[in-house]
C-alpha cells in the first residue's frame, strides 16, 4: 500500500518537474543550514566531553564594570591570585588548577624553537586525565620537571623516549621532561580558542614561574591576559550555583579595591563553555544565532513549499475529483498529498547532506575544526527532521485539495485567499528587505575592504621583509652585524629598525604637554621608536625639517640625557596645535615619566601623515625618535625585481649572526593579511549568506506568483477577451507579482544605507556613500523578482481566455 | 459583415477526436440580430469562440468584412477582436475586486483612450444600460440582472460593432433576463450585430434569425418575418 503511495508520488512529481525540482532546492537549502546549525552547535557543545569529569570541571571569568570601558562585557580569564584563596576558603572543592601561557625560546640540543607553554598547578592532572605515553601524574611534583605533548617529543626527540632530557628556556632555564601525554583531540578548549591557537604543548609547574619570569602568580591581581584559566573540580554532590556563591564570598573577601572597579564580579561556568568564551565577551551569541538562523531558514523554506505546492494542488483540483469519483477516500488522498512531500523532503535531505558533506570540510580546513556528520548518531535526528518537515510543509496543501469537493476547495481558497495572499506577500516583502539589504551590505562591505586594500599599498608591503623578535638582550649587541650583513645581500636596498611596523594593531602612546612642568593639558600621541632608515625603507616623505641622524648625539635617546630630537607627522603637529609643519621644528613637548623624570622631546622634522596602523583605523598622531635596544623587528627592502631565493639568503645571513634563534621572517603582507582576512572573511560569509537569503527569497515568491497566478486565471481570460494583448497581459502580471519586492525595494536600501553608514563609520578611510551600489543590489534584486515570476506571467498571458472562463 | 465557409473545428485529447463543428457555413450581414440554438454540447459556444476570434477553426474560411481572418496568429486576432466585438457570458464575468464603473472601463483600458474621455463614455453608457446609481458598486452587491447589465455595458463601450453573447440569460430569472433581451433589441436597433447563443426559444424570438445546431452541423435556418 506505501509502496503504492510512493509510487504514485514519484510520477506526480515526474509529472512536474520544474516544480519539484524547485521544491527540492528550496528545502534542501533550509535544510543544509538548519543541520549546519545543529551540527555546529553540537560540535561546540561536546568540546572536551572526553575527559573523565567533563561535567565536574568548571572555569572561572570576570564580568567588566561598565565604567572599565575596555569594549568588553567580560573577559575569559580571572586574575591568578583567585586561585589559591579557593584552595583555602572552599575545602570542599576537589582540585584548583590555574594555567598561564607565555611564550619561550625553546632550545634542544643544538634547534631553537619559539613555543607556547602552560605553567600551572599540578593539581591540573587530578582534573583532566591526561593520557600518559611515559610518566605520570607527578611528573610536575618537582619544580624543575615538565610534561610535553606526543607532537611536541616527536619534534624535538624524534622516536626516542624522552623522558630525562632536558629543554632549555631563552637559553637561561634547564627543565627536564618527566612525562609526555597523548595529544589531545581538536575538539577541546584547549586547542580550539579562537582567537589563538595553542595547543596544549608543554606544562611547566607553577611554582617554576617566578624564578623563570619574576611573574608571581599567587599575589597577582594585575594581570588579566586572555588564555589564562582557573579550573575548578567540583564533587558529584557540588554544583555550578554552589560554587558561584562560594566565589561571590572571595569577591567580597579578597579583591583589591582598585580591582572591583575593573571587575563586578568572578563567574563559574562549566567546561562545555570554556571554548565559546570569545563569543560570550564579545556579547555575540554565535553558536545560539546560527542555531536560531538555521530553523528561520528551514521554516522559510518549508512556508515557501507550502505555498507552492497549495498552488500547485489547485490546478489539480480535477484529478482529486476524479480520483474521489473512482472511490478514494479523504484520508488515502491526505496520506497520498503526505507521502508526496515526504518524497520531496527525502531528496531535499539527500541533496543537503550531499552539500554539507563538500562544505563542511571546507569550513574545517577554513577554521581548523573537525565537524563531520556521524550518520549513525545522527540518523534518528534526520529521519525525525525529514518526517517533521514533510509533514509539516504537506498538510496545508493536502487539507486545502482534500476538502469536501474540489471545485469548492478551489473557490473556497479564492474567496479566503485575500488575506491569505496577503500575509504571503507581507512574508516575501520581509525576505526581500532582508536579502536585498544584505546583497547591499555585501557590495558595500566589498568596495570598503578594496579600499582598505588599496590604502594599505601606500607602504611598499610585497617589498619589505620583516624580521621578529630582535629585542631579546642577547642580540641587541649584534643589531649593527645584522644591518651591515643583510645590506650587503644583493637586491636588498634598505635596512631599519624599529619597534612597530606598519599595520600592527599596537598603541603604544605618551600624554605630552607643551608647557614644562604643567600637565593638565595633554595630547595623546603614539610613540614609535625607529632608526634613521625608517623614512626611506617606508617612502615616507619629509614635508619639513630633516631626518634624525646617528651622527647627530641628541637623535638618540639616552635615559641619563632625558631629552631627545624625534620627527613627528603632520597630524602630531596639528595635535600639538601648530598651524603648519614648519611651525613645529624646533618646538619642544614634555612627558611626565614619573619617577624616572621628566623627558624632552625636540622637533627636528615633520613626516608626512601615513596610516601605520593601517586597515580601519585613522590616522593618528605619532612622534618617531630612536633608542637603541628598543627595537622589536628588522625591515628589509627589496628591490621591485627581488628573486624569491633573497629570503633563503636573508635566513642564511641571519643564521651567520644568529646562530642561536630561529628567525621570524615575513613580508609585510602577511602582517597586513591577518587583520585583513577578518574583514575579508566576514564578506565571503556574507556574500554566501547574501545568496542563500535571495535563493530563499525567490523561490518564496516564485510560489507566491503561482498562487495568485492561479486565483487571477479568470481575470486574466476578461481581460484578454477585452482586447489585452500578451504583452500588455504579461507586463501588468510581472508588476503585480513583483509588488512584494517593490514594496521591499526601498525598506531594504534605506535599511542597507544607515548599516552600511554605521559600518563604513568604523573606517578611517572609507568609501563615498554607496548610492550607485544600493541601487545596484536594489535593481539586482528587482530583476531576479521579474525573472522568477516570468515564467508564470508568460504562461498565464498565453492561456486561451476561454479555457478561464469555460468552467462558469 | 462574417462568412463562415466549410468551417471545421476539431478537439483532439488523447487519441479521442472530438468534432466540435462540421462544415459549418454561416454568413451575418452586419445589423443582424441572430440566436443559435441546439442541443447541449452541440458546438454552439465552439461557434461563438470562433466567430469572437478567442479561439481558431481546423480549417476552412472565417471573412470577417471580407478578410480571411482563419489563418491569423492570436495577436492579429486580439487587435480585430477588440476594436470590433464585445462579449457578454453566462457567468457575467466580472472582475469582483473592481468596481462597476471600473469594471466597464476595463474594456476602454486597452484602446489608447484618454481618462477623460473613458470617464465621459463610461458614465455615457451606464446611464443607457441604467446602472448609474450602481457606479461605485462592487459586482458582489448586484443582482444577477443588475451585474449582467454590466456586462453588457462593458461590451459596448469601446462602440463594438458586433455582441456575442453565450446563453446571456441562462443564469437569470425570466424578470431579469427578459431586461437584458430588451437591452439587446435596443442595442441592435442603434445598429449593433448581435450573436446569441440561447435555450431558450422565447428569447431566440428577439432575434430575426435564428440558427439551429446538431452535433456540429448546421440543419436549419429559420427566419422570423417581423413586420
Ligand atoms: N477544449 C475542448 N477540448 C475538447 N473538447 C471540447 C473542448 N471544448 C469543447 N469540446 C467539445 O466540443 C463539443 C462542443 O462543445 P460546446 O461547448 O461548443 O457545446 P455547447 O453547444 O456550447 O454546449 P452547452 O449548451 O452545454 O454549452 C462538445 O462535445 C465538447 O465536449
Ligand atoms: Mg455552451
Amino acid at each position: 500500500m506505501f509502496s503504492n503511495y510512493v509510487k504514485i508520488a514519484i510520477r506526480s512529481i515526474l509529472k512536474n518537474k520544474l516544480y519539484a525540482i524547485i521544491n527540492v532546492l528550496g528545502l534542501s537549502v533550509g535544510l543544509a543550514i538548519y543541520l549546519f546549525g545543529g551540527l555546529l552547535s553540537d560540535y561546540e557543545y561536546s568540546h572536551d566531553s572526553f575527559f573523565k569529569n567533563f561535567d565536574r570541571i568548571y572555569t572561572l571569568r570576570g564580568n567588566v564594570s561598565p565604567q572599565a570601558n575596555i569594549g568588553v562585557s567580560q573577559i575569559d580569564t580571572v586574575q591568578s591570585a583567585v586561585g589559591p584563596f579557593i584552595k583555602s576558603d572552599i575545602p570542599d572543592v576537589d582540585a584548583v588548577a590555574r594555567t598561564i601561557l607565555r611564550e619561550f625560546l625553546i632550545t634542544v640540543g643544538e634547534d631553537n624553537y619559539y613555543q607556547s607553554v602552560r605553567f600551572t598547578d599540578p593539581e591540573l592532572l587530578k582534573i583532566f586525565d591526561f593520557d600518559f605515553i611515559h610518566g605520570d601524574e607527578t611528573a610536575l611534583d618537582g619544580s624543575n620537571g615538565i610534561i610535553i605533548s606526543e607532537t611536541l617529543a616527536q619534534k624535538y626527540f624524534g622516536n626516542e623516549n624522552p623522558v630525562g632530557q632536558s629543554i632549555t628556556l631563552d637559553h637561561e632555564n634547564d627543565l627536564t621532561v618527566m612525562a609526555v601525554i597523548r595529544d589531545i583531540p581538536k575538539n577541546s578548549h584547549f586547542n580550539s580558542q579562537i582567537l589563538m591557537s595553542t595547543p596544549l604543548g608543554i606544562l611547566i609547574p607553577m611554582r617554576a614561574m617566578e624564578r623563570i619570569t619574576e611573574f608571581q602568580p599567587d599575589t597577582n591581581w594585575g594581570n588579566t591576559s586572555s588564555g589564562n584559566m582557573t579550573y575548578v573540580l567540583l564533587p558529584p554532590s557540588l554544583d555550578q550555583a554552589w560554587l558561584q556563591t562560594q566565589l561571590d564570598g572571595i569577591y567580597e573577601r579578597h579583591m583589591p579595591d582598585e580591582q572591583k572597579e575593573f571587575m563586578d564580579s568572578f563567574e563559574v561556568r562549566p567546561l562545555a563553555d570554556a571554548n565559546t568564551a570569545i563569543w560570550d565577551m564579545l556579547g555575540i551569541p554565535v553558536i545560539t544565532v546560527v542555531k536560531l538562523l538555521g530553523i528561520i531558514v528551514l521554516l522559510i523554506a518549508c512556508v515557501n513549499y507550502t505555498n507552492l505546492a497549495t498552488a500547485q494542488s489547485m490546478g489539480r483540483a480535477r484529478e482529486v475529483g476524479l480520483r474521489k469519483t473512482l472511490g478514494a477516500g479523504r484520508t488515502q488522498l491526505l496520506l497520498q498529498f503526505i507521502v508526496e512531500s515526504l518524497t520531496i523532503t527525502f531528496f531535499a535531505m539527500i541533496l543537503a547532506l550531499a552539500t554539507l558533506e563538500i562544505i563542511i570540510p571546507l569550513f574545517n580546513s577554513a577554521t581548523g575544526k573537525i565537524l563531520n556528520i556521524n550518520y549513525l548518531n545522527t540518523l534518528p535526528w534526520l529521519l525525525m527532521t525529514t518526517m517533521v518537515v514533510g509533514i509539516l510543509s504537506g498538510s496545508y496543501p493536502a487539507y486545502v485539495i482534500t476538502k469536501t469537493s474540489p471545485i469548492e476547495a478551489l473557490r473556497d481558497t479564492a474567496r479566503k485567499g485575500r488575506a491569505a495572499t496577503i500575509i504571503r506577500a507581507i512574508m516575501i516583502s520581509i525576505q526581500f528587505t532582508f536579502s536585498v539589504c544584505i546583497l547591499a551590505m555585501v557590495l558595500v562591505v566589498y568596495a570598503q575592504n578594496d579600499k582598505v586594500e588599496e590604502s594599505s599599498r601606500i607602504f611598499p608591503k610585497d617589498q619589505v621583509y620583516t624580521l621578529d623578535r630582535i629585542n631579546v638582550d642577547q642580540m641587541t649587541d649584534r643589531h649593527e652585524v645584522l644591518r651591515n650583513e643583510m645590506l650587503s645581500i644583493p637586491y636588498v636596498n634598505d635596512f631599519t629598525l624599529s619597534s612597530q611596523v606598519p599595520y600592527e594593531q599596537t598603541n603604544s602612546n605618551i600624554r605630552a604637554s607643551k608647557i614644562l612642568n604643567d600637565f593638565s593639558q595633554t595630547v595623546n600621541i603614539n610613540q614609535l621608536n625607529i632608526d634613521d632608515h625608517f623614512v626611506s625603507t617606508y617612502d615616507i616623505p619629509m614635508v619639513a625639517g630633516r631626518n634624525i641622524s646617528r651622527d647627530i648625539a641628541m637623535d638618540t635617546h639616552l635615559r641619563s640625557q632625558g631629552a631627545v630630537n624625534v620627527l613627528i607627522n603632520e597630524s602630531a603637529a596639528k595635535a600639538l596645535g601648530f598651524s603648519t609643519p614648519e611651525a613645529a621644528l624646533n618646538q619642544v613637548f614634555y612627558e611626565d615619566e614619573k619617577e624616572k623624570g621628566i623627558t624632552t622631546y625636540t622637533i627636528v622634522g615633520v613626516m608626512a601623515d601615513r596610516n601605520i596602523l593601517g586597515l580601519f583605523n585613522s590616522v593618528k598622531p605619532f612622534f618617531f625618535f630612536m633608542r637603541d635596544a628598543s627595537y622589536r623587528l628588522a625591515s628589509i627592502k627589496l628591490s621591485k625585481n627581488a628573486p624569491v631565493s633573497v629570503v633563503k639568503d636573508i635566513e642564511e645571513v641571519w643564521h651567520g649572526v644568529y646562530p642561536d634563534y630561529p628567525m621570524q621572517g615575513k613580508f609585510l603582507n602577511e602582517t597586513f593579511q591577518k587583520v585583513y582576512m577578518i574583514f575579508d572573511m566576514g564578506t565571503k560569509s556574507l556574500a554566501v549568506f547574501a545568496f542563500i537569503a535571495l535563493f530563499l527569497a525567490a523561490i518564496g515568491l516564485f510560489g507566491l506568483a503561482a498562487f495568485m497566478a492561479e486565483q487571477r486565471t479568470k481575470e486574466i481570460g476578461i481581460r484578454k477577451v477585452l482586447g489585452a494583448s500578451n504583452n500588455q497581459i504579461v507586463r501588468l502580471l510581472i508588476w503585480q507579482f513583483s509588488t512584494p519586492v517593490l514594496w521591499a525595494t526601498p525598506i531594504a536600501l534605506i535599511l542597507a544605507y544607515l548599516a552600511s553608514g554605521r559600518y563604513l563609520e568604523f573606517f578611517a578611510e572609507r568609501i563615498g556613500l554607496p548610492y550607485g551600489m544600493l541601487l545596484g543590489a536594489g535593481l539586482c534584486g528587482l530583476l531576479l523578482s521579474w525573472m522568477t515570476v516570468a515564467t508564470h506571467a508568460f504562461n498565464i498571458a498565453k492561456t486561451n481566455p476561454i479555457n478561464a472562463l469555460h468552467y462558469e | 459583415m462574417l462568412k463562415l465557409q466549410d468551417l471545421t473545428k476539431a478537439y483532439r485529447t488523447d487519441e479521442v477526436e472530438t468534432v466540435a463543428l462540421n462544415n459549418v457555413n454561416i454568413e451575418i450581414e452586419t445589423g443582424e440580430f441572430v440566436a443559435i440554438m441546439g442541443p447541449s454540447g452541440c458546438g454552439k459556444s465552439t461557434l461563438l469562440n470562433i466567430i469572437g476570434m478567442l479561439d481558431t477553426p481546423s480549417s476552412g474560411h472565417y471573412f470577417f468584412k471580407d478578410e480571411d481572418v482563419a489563418g491569423y496568429s492570436e495577436s492579429q486576432l486580439g487587435v480585430i477582436r477588440k476594436q470590433h466585438i464585445g462579449f457578454i457570458f453566462q457567468s457575467f464575468n466580472l472582475i469582483d475586486e473592481l468596481t462597476v464603473a471600473e469594471n466597464i472601463e476595463l474594456a476602454l483600458l486597452y484602446h489608447d483612450i484618454p481618462a477623460a474621455e473613458r470617464r465621459e463614455r463610461v458614465a455615457a453608457v451606464m446611464d443607457k444600460v441604467g446602472i448609474a446609481h450602481r457606479a461605485k458598486h462592487m459586482p458582489s452587491q448586484l443582482s444577477g440582472g443588475q451585474q449582467q447589465r454590466v456586462a453588457v455595458a462593458r461590451a459596448v463601450v469601446g462602440n463594438q460593432s458586433m455582441i456575442l453573447a453565450d446563453e446571456p440569460t441562462g443564469n437569470l430569472d425570466t424578470a431579469h433576463g427578459q431586461e437584458v433581451m430588451e437591452m439587446l433589441q435596443k442595442l441592435n436597433e442603434e445598429g449593433t450585430t448581435i450573436v446569441m447563443v440561447t435555450h431558450s426559444p422565447s428569447h431566440a424570438d428577439y432575434a430575426r434569425r435564428t440558427i439551429n445546431l446538431l452535433d456540429g452541423h448546421v440543419v436549419t435556418e429559420s427566419m422570423r418575418s417581423k413586420i
